[in-house]
């Protein structure tokens, strides 16, 4: 282990962490462009250069390429690394336009940060800027290269560590353009990190520009809900509008990237046409109102007709919390059946796989990267789980083999990051005793049968859930036998049923009567139910899910629900007695226009209330260790707490 | 479109490379050869016969000063514009090859003989200031000497 010292700081660490890597390690930040953690050294900026007082190298020297050694005695502060440090960005800043008011990314920009850092404030360059035209990429990211610096870190995320071929850096010397070989729409589904990874404004998201500074964002850990992955993010908010969301560093889960889905497929939570407002058989009513009815309306049915003909059927969409609480709603109920898939396939699979799984077999993110083989069971990867797929292109690039098994049945526009064998069966994959093999599947509609088949083979397993929260579904759906809804609806076991952020397809609605439902979003169910108890999306709540490896993780509520303030209706603000004003009342009020949303699981708390039960904490009980996993942290896979099987 | 025996040869050289990529610049020059420059077609072309997307035979192309992305006269002079060459004062020379030829750097005379381009050494910083025409390398050059050559250059053509 290396032992140097950085300014007068003694510090010991892993052999080949750079200087740069040390002197983080014990808080000081060396100025840096083109060294980002996740990619390899380009040593491009020229920025990150320190001295040298003593050791095996001496002098000047730029510290993310320098490997750490014994005896090195480094400088950040010495005259000769400030000045060379103060040049290197003035010469950085030469063609760099001078546009930050109207640059997106000012405020969160690493070249301003830097520049005031390095003391650059008087141009002294007279000369002309060269300039660019720049290029159309697509609907998600604006191009604007005269801010180029150069650093080679967007195309060092793009075709090296996300396998793209389509945008690179052509040109040489003062004419280094990075960009697309003709315009066009960027090809990577993971082409969203270059506005991260960008340390100045070169791409921006077009989704989400001009709209606030970063100062003006509210945000809060949260955690992806678009696939079992799980991906942690950082939705930014402002005025009640997810104006965009960022990718957020956890190494057990995503590393510092997320795809495309992730970031810019969003618009539905500000959508202006989202179901905010509580309903009582069609008019817009209290939202305790809506909760009184709701819960006169169960106590009646079950009374009439028994508890055993209601499902409270939840979804693979609910949190954590709301899916524990649906278990105690069906018991203030009276012993309602309980639901969270409604096709039986997708809960026979989910629930097989959540058995299958335990620490030894679940594969973690770094099992993946470092797999000899990884074998692609029948699944779609770039559509159940993007961000594993960059963890099999590791593996790929270091030398693993990958199999593609019975994939005849993907779509074609998929193209995977790396490149595979494709094989009829598992048994044609060499397994070689599985040890450091890993096999990636999607759990839903697969026979438990074939699953326990590659559990056995002793290789690592990843079984991507149907549902960001499947794995928490399978969980419960166990434990209380809940039963899929399509088969309750078959053998006519049911008759009506209570829908809690639940899409049941229009072939089971039609045999069904709805009670209620609860949900943030529009279709057949909400349209139907003549009570509507609007809820919060996982931007607007605090909330746990558990990802495809069975690990929990703790998501921040973000913003307050309600109406996003851009384009909002001045009705929202005029009052029931005079006429409606364009301009908002000189007077305060206290709710939000569209804010009634309750979380689903307070919601629930509420029907069991008025239904007699006891008033609940979700979290408590065996899940109780639960409540105290820091939404910044890595998360805890459950098996580690004894809540697996 | 090239012709199938091109098309064949130059397969022939991809196959023969350990990787594909290393028989880039081949391919790109024989392109270049074929269409005078390396046209969009070529490089679409270039990077059918590599297996590599037309961007990063793109990268490759506009990196090497040597391969044309625009079209060209029928030689190209390449005159150095390196410390060497600009200690032997190749500002003058590159001035008299402007106005002899009434182009300016990157332009093509009328006849479509000559392209004149700016380069950055070509390993002649003894002979300095040098130029190539057409990929001759001339070196130690006067402004008679340059009319000597473009002279001789042309008739050549």
């Amino acid at each position: 282990m290396p032992k140097l010292i950085i300014d007068n700081i003694p510090v010991e660490v892993a052999p080949g962490t750079s200087v740069l890597e040390a002197a983080r390690s014990v808080g000081i930040t060396i100025p840096h462009f083109c060294y980002h953690p996740a990619l390899a050294i380009a040593a491009a900026c020229r920025l990150c250069a320190v001295k040298l007082l003593d050791g095996p190298v001496k002098g000047i020297q730029m510290s993310c390429a320098l490997p750490a050694q014994d005896g090195m005695v480094v400088s950040t502060t010495d005259p000769e690394a400030l000045k060379m440090r103060a040049l290197v960005i003035e010469w950085l800043m030469l063609n760099h336009p001078h546009d930050c008011p109207i640059c997106d990314e000012g405020g969160e920009c690493l070249l301003q940060d830097f520049t005031i850092a390095g003391g650059h404030s008087r141009r002294r360059y007279q000369g002309k800027k060269r300039t660019f035209q720049n290029q159309y990429l697509g609907e998600g990211i604006h191009h604007e290269m005269n801010r180029c610096i150069e650093c080679y870190r967007c195309v060092r995320f793009y075709q090296d560590y996300a396998g793209g071929t389509d945008f690179g850096v052509m040109g040489s010397a003062g004419r280094v353009y990075f960009g697309r070989f003709q315009e066009g729409p960027l090809e990577s589904p993971f082409s969203g990190n270059l506005v991260d990874i960008c340390p100045t404004g070169v791409f921006t998201d077009k989704t989400g520009r001009f709209r606030a500074r970063y100062w003006d964002y509210q945000f809060a850990p949260s955690i992806c809900q678009h696939c079992s992955v799980g991906c942690n993010t950082s939705p930014q908010n402002f005025q009640r509008e997810t104006i965009k969301i960022v990718g957020r560093r956890n190494d057990q889960v995503n590393g510092w990237f997320i795809c495309d889905r992730a970031r810019f497929d969003k618009s539905y939570l500000n959508d202006p046409q989202r179901p905010r407002e509580p309903r009582l058989d069609g008019a817009t009513c209290g939202y305790d109102v809506a909760v009184d009815a709701a819960a006169k309306s169960i106590a009646e049915f079950v009374r009439n007709n028994g508890a055993d003909n209601l499902a409270l059927v939840g979804s693979t969409r609910l949190s954590l919390e709301g899916m524990i609480l649906l278990v105690q709603l069906a018991e203030a109920a009276g012993g309602a059946r309980l639901c969270y898939y409604d096709d039986p396939a997708q809960q026979q699979g989910s629930v097989a796989a959540a058995k299958l799984l335990h620490e030894e077999s679940a594969a973690y993110v770094k099992d993946i990267e470092q797999a000899q083989w990884v074998s692609l069971h029948a699944v779609d990867l770039m559509e159940e789980g993007p961000m594993l797929a960059l963890a099999v292109r590791k593996a790929y690039l270091a030398g693993a083999q990958v199999f593609l098994v019975a994939g005849d049945a993907l779509p074609v526009q998929s193209t995977l990051p790396f490149k595979y064998t494709a094989v009829e069966t598992l048994d044609q994959v060499p397994f070689e005793g599985g040890g450091k093999g890993v096999i990636i599947c999607g759990a839903g509609s697969k026979d438990p049968d074939l699953l326990a088949e590659m559990a056995s083979s002793g290789a690592k397993l990843v079984m991507l859930q149907p549902g960001a929260n499947g794995f928490a579904a399978a969980l419960l759906a166990q434990e209380h036998a809940a039963v899929p809804l399509a088969e309750l609806v078959s053998s006519r076991q049911v008759r009506g049923v209570v829908c809690f952020e639940a899409d049941v397809p229009e072939v089971l609605l039609s045999e069904l009567e709805v009670l209620a439902s609860a949900d943030w979003r529009r279709g057949p169910v909400e349209a139907t139910s003549p009570i509507f108890l609007p809820t919060t999306t996982w931007v607007e709540s605090d909330g746990t899910t558990i990802n495809y490896e069975g690990r929990a993780q703790r998501f921040q509520r973000t913003r307050v629900a309600g109406l996003p303030l851009k384009g909002l209706d001045p009705k929202y603000y005029g009052s029931a007695t005079e006429a409606v004003a364009l301009h908002p009342p000189h007077v305060h009020r206290k709710e939000v226009p569209g804010g009634a949303e309750r979380d689903a699981w307070r919601v629930m708390a509420q029907l069991i209330e008025r239904l007699g039960g006891e008033a609940v904490e979700p979290l408590t009980g065996k899940w109780h260790a639960l409540k105290s996993l820091d939404p910044e942290g890595e998360g805890a896979r459950i098996f580690e707490m004894g809540l697996g099987e | 479109m090239i012709p199938e025996t091109l098309k064949t040869s130059l397969q022939a050289r991809v196959a023969s490379a350990i990787t594909a990529r290393e028989a880039a610049v081949d391919v790109m020059k024989e392109l270049q050869a074929h269409y005078g420059w390396l046209t969009d077609e070529a490089v679409e072309e270039a990077a059918a016969l590599l297996g590599l997307s037309p961007l990063q035979v793109e990268e490759l192309a506009t990196f090497y000063e040597m391969i044309y992305r625009r079209p060209v006269g029928k030689k190209v002079i390449h005159v150095c514009d390196s410390i060497s060459c600009w200690c032997a004062d190749c500002d003058k020379l590159i001035q008299y090859l402007k106005d002899k030829l009434g182009v300016g750097l990157g332009g093509t005379t009328a006849d479509g003989m000559f392209t004149l381009v700016p380069c950055c050494c070509m390993g002649m910083c003894g002979d300095s200031p040098a130029m190539s025409v057409g990929g001759t390398p001339y070196g130690r050059l006067t402004p008679e000497l340059v009319d000597e050559i473009l002279e001789m250059e042309r008739k050549k053509a």
